[in-house]
C-alpha cells in the first residue's frame, strides 16, 4: 500500500514539475505564442500512447505463445491506458489547432492517423465485451491485437501520404524542424513524466483485473464445493 | 498572454481525462475487493 | 505441395459452393448499385467534380459491401459444424486461408468488374483507356480487403452481434487500403489519366505484411 501511494505521489510531483516546464521554462515561440506550449502535453501523449500499444501488442504476442492469463490481463490493461492516452492527443489537438488556424480540425496526418489507431483500439476494447467464453476472448483479442499494432506503421503512411497529395495545415508544424535544444528538453521530460503516469495507470488497471482472475478462480471453487 | 486559455483547457481537459480514468478504476477495484471479501468469507463459511 | 493441393481442393469446395446458388453475388451487387445511387444523391453528380468522387463512392461501396459478403464466409462452416471437419481433412491451417481469400479475392473482383461497366455510364467516367490499370489496383485492393476480412471473419463468427463486430473490426484495419486504391483510381479516372506507383506500392506492402501475418497466426483462429 505504501509503495502505492509514494510512487503515485512520484507521479504526480513529476507531471507538476513538466508542466511547470512547460509553462515556464521553454522558450516562447515567434510563430505561435503562448499556444505552442500544448505541444509538451499532445506530443508526449501520442509518444506514450504507442508505447502503452506496444506494450500490448508485446502482451499479445506472449498471449498467443504462453497462453498463462497475465499476459491477457496485461494486454487488456495496456490498450485501455493507450486508449486513454490516445484520447488526450484527440482532444488537444483541436484545442491547439482552433487558436491557430481558426478552425477545430484540419485532417492533418497525424491527427487523422490518431484517429483511426483510436478507433482500432476501440474496435479492440468491443470486441473484448463480444466474446463470453473467457479462453476464447483471449486469444481473439490477442490476435486483432497484433493485427492492429502491425496496421498501425501502414495506416500513419499511407495518411501522410495522401495528405501529401492535399496540402493543408499541419497542427504541430513539424517538431522536427522546428524544435530548439530546450524545447526538445521539456519535451523528452514530458515524455518522462507521462510514462511514469502510463506505469501508475498500468499497474492499476493490472491489479484490477488480476481481481477479476482470482474472482472467476473463487467463483468456480465455490460451484465445485 | 494572448491564448492562455486554450493552454490550460488542454491542460485541464488531458488531467480530467487521465483522473477519470484512474477514478474508474480505483472505484472497479474497491467493488471488486468487496465481492472477493463476500465470497470469500461465504466460502469459508461453507467449509 | 500439400499446401497447394490442399488449397486448391478446398478452392474448388468454395467456388462450387457459391456458383451452386450465386446468391453471394448477386446480392453484393446488387447493395452496390444501392449504394451508387444513393450516394450520388448526396453531391451533384454531373459536374465536373464528381470524377473524383466517383472513385472515392466506388471504393467505398466496395468495401462496404466486402464487410457485408464476408460475413458468411466462417459463419457458414460455424452453423453446419464443418470448421472440425475441414480442420482434420487439412495438413496445415493455412490452406483453408488460403482456398477462403482467393475465393473472396475472385467474389469481390467479379463483382467489381460487372460494376465497372454501369458505373462508367453513371458518372460519364471513360474505363476503358485505363482498364488494365484499372484491374490491377481493383485486385490488389480486393486481395487486402479478402485477407483481413477472411481473418476477421473467423473471429466475428463466434462473436455476438457479427454482423456489425465484422465492418466494425474490418474498416479501420483497412484504412490504408481504402486510402491507396482511392488515390490510384482517381489518378486513373482523371482527365489525364496517370498512374500512382506509390499506391500501388502500398497495396503490394499491405498485402504482403497481412498475408505473412495470416499465415503466422492463422492457425491459432481456428483453434477449437
Amino acid at each position: 500500500m505504501m509503495k502505492h501511494t509514494l510512487g503515485g505521489a512520484a507521479v504526480v510531483l513529476l507531471l507538476l514539475a513538466a508542466a511547470y516546464a512547460a509553462f515556464f521554462i521553454a522558450p516562447t515561440d515567434i510563430k505561435q505564442g503562448l499556444v505552442y506550449r500544448i505541444l509538451f502535453l499532445h506530443v508526449s501523449s501520442a509518444w506514450t500512447g504507442l508505447t502503452a500499444f506496444f506494450i500490448c501488442f508485446v502482451a499479445n504476442l506472449m498471449y498467443v505463445w504462453r497462453r498463462t492469463p497475465r499476459w491477457d490481463w496485461l494486454g487488456i490493461s495496456a490498450a485501455e491506458v493507450g486508449l486513454a492516452f490516445t484520447t488526450v492527443v484527440l482532444v488537444t489537438g483541436p484545442i491547439w489547432a482552433h487558436p491557430v488556424w481558426g478552425i477545430w480540425w484540419t485532417w492533418d496526418a497525424r491527427l487523422t492517423s490518431t484517429f483511426v489507431l483510436w478507433l482500432l483500439y476501440v474496435s479492440y476494447l468491443l470486441l473484448r465485451t463480444l466474446v463470453e467464453e473467457p479462453d476464447r476472448r483471449a486469444l481473439f483479442s490477442a490476435l486483432f491485437g497484433i493485427f492492429a499494432f502491425i496496421d498501425v506503421p501502414l495506416v500513419f503512411g499511407s495518411i501522410r501520404w495522401w495528405r501529401t497529395q492535399h496540402p493543408q495545415p499541419i497542427v504541430m508544424g513539424e517538431p522536427g524542424s522546428g524544435l530548439d535544444p530546450t524545447m526538445w528538453s521539456v519535451l523528452r521530460f514530458s515524455w518522462l513524466a507521462m510514462l511514469g503516469l502510463m506505469t501508475l495507470l498500468l499497474l492499476a488497471r493490472y491489479r484490477l483485473e488480476a481481481m477479476r482472475g482470482d474472482l472467476e478462480i473463487l467463483r468456480r471453487e465455490g460451484e465445485a464445493a | 498572454m494572448k491564448n492562455l486559455d486554450s493552454v490550460f483547457a488542454a491542460y485541464l481537459f488531458a488531467w480530467g481525462i487521465f483522473f477519470v480514468y484512474y477514478l474508474s478504476v480505483a472505484r472497479r477495484a474497491s467493488a471488486l475487493r468487496d465481492d472477493l471479501e463476500r465470497l470469500k468469507n461465504s466460502l469459508n463459511r461453507g467449509k | 505441395m500439400s499446401l497447394r493441393s490442399n488449397a486448391a481442393v478446398l478452392l474448388g469446395k468454395e467456388l462450387r459452393t457459391e456458383f451452386r446458388s450465386r446468391e453471394l453475388l448477386t446480392t453484393t451487387v446488387v447493395f452496390i448499385l444501392v449504394i451508387i445511387v444513393l450516394f450520388s444523391f448526396t453531391f451533384d453528380p454531373t459536374s465536373v467534380q464528381s470524377r473524383r468522387f466517383a472513385a472515392s463512392l466506388l471504393w467505398l461501396a466496395f468495401l462496404f459491401a466486402a464487410s457485408l459478403m464476408l460475413q458468411p464466409c466462417f459463419l457458414r462452416e460455424q452453423n453446419n459444424d464443418t470448421l472440425s471437419a475441414l480442420r482434420l481433412s487439412v495438413t496445415d491451417p493455412f490452406s483453408i486461408f488460403v482456398a477462403k481469400l482467393v475465393a473472396n479475392t475472385l467474389f469481390l473482383l467479379l463483382t467489381e468488374l460487372l460494376m465497372l461497366p454501369v458505373f462508367s455510364i453513371l458518372f460519364n467516367v471513360p474505363v476503358f483507356p485505363v482498364i488494365g490499370q484499372l484491374v490491377l489496383v481493383l485486385f490488389l485492393g480486393s486481395l487486402g480487403v479478402s485477407i483481413a476480412g477472411t481473418a476477421l471473419s473467423a473471429i466475428s463468427a463466434q462473436a455476438r452481434m457479427r454482423e456489425l463486430l465484422l465492418p466494425l473490426l474490418l474498416l479501420p484495419l483497412l484504412a490504408p487500403v481504402l486510402v491507396a486504391s482511392t488515390q490510384v483510381t482517381v489518378g486513373l479516372l482523371d482527365t489525364t489519366p496517370f498512374m500512382e506507383w506509390k499506391g500501388i506500392g502500398f497495396l503490394v506492402i499491405f498485402d504482403a505484411v497481412f498475408l505473412t501475418a495470416l499465415w503466422l497466426f492463422g492457425e491459432y483462429l481456428l483453434e477449437e
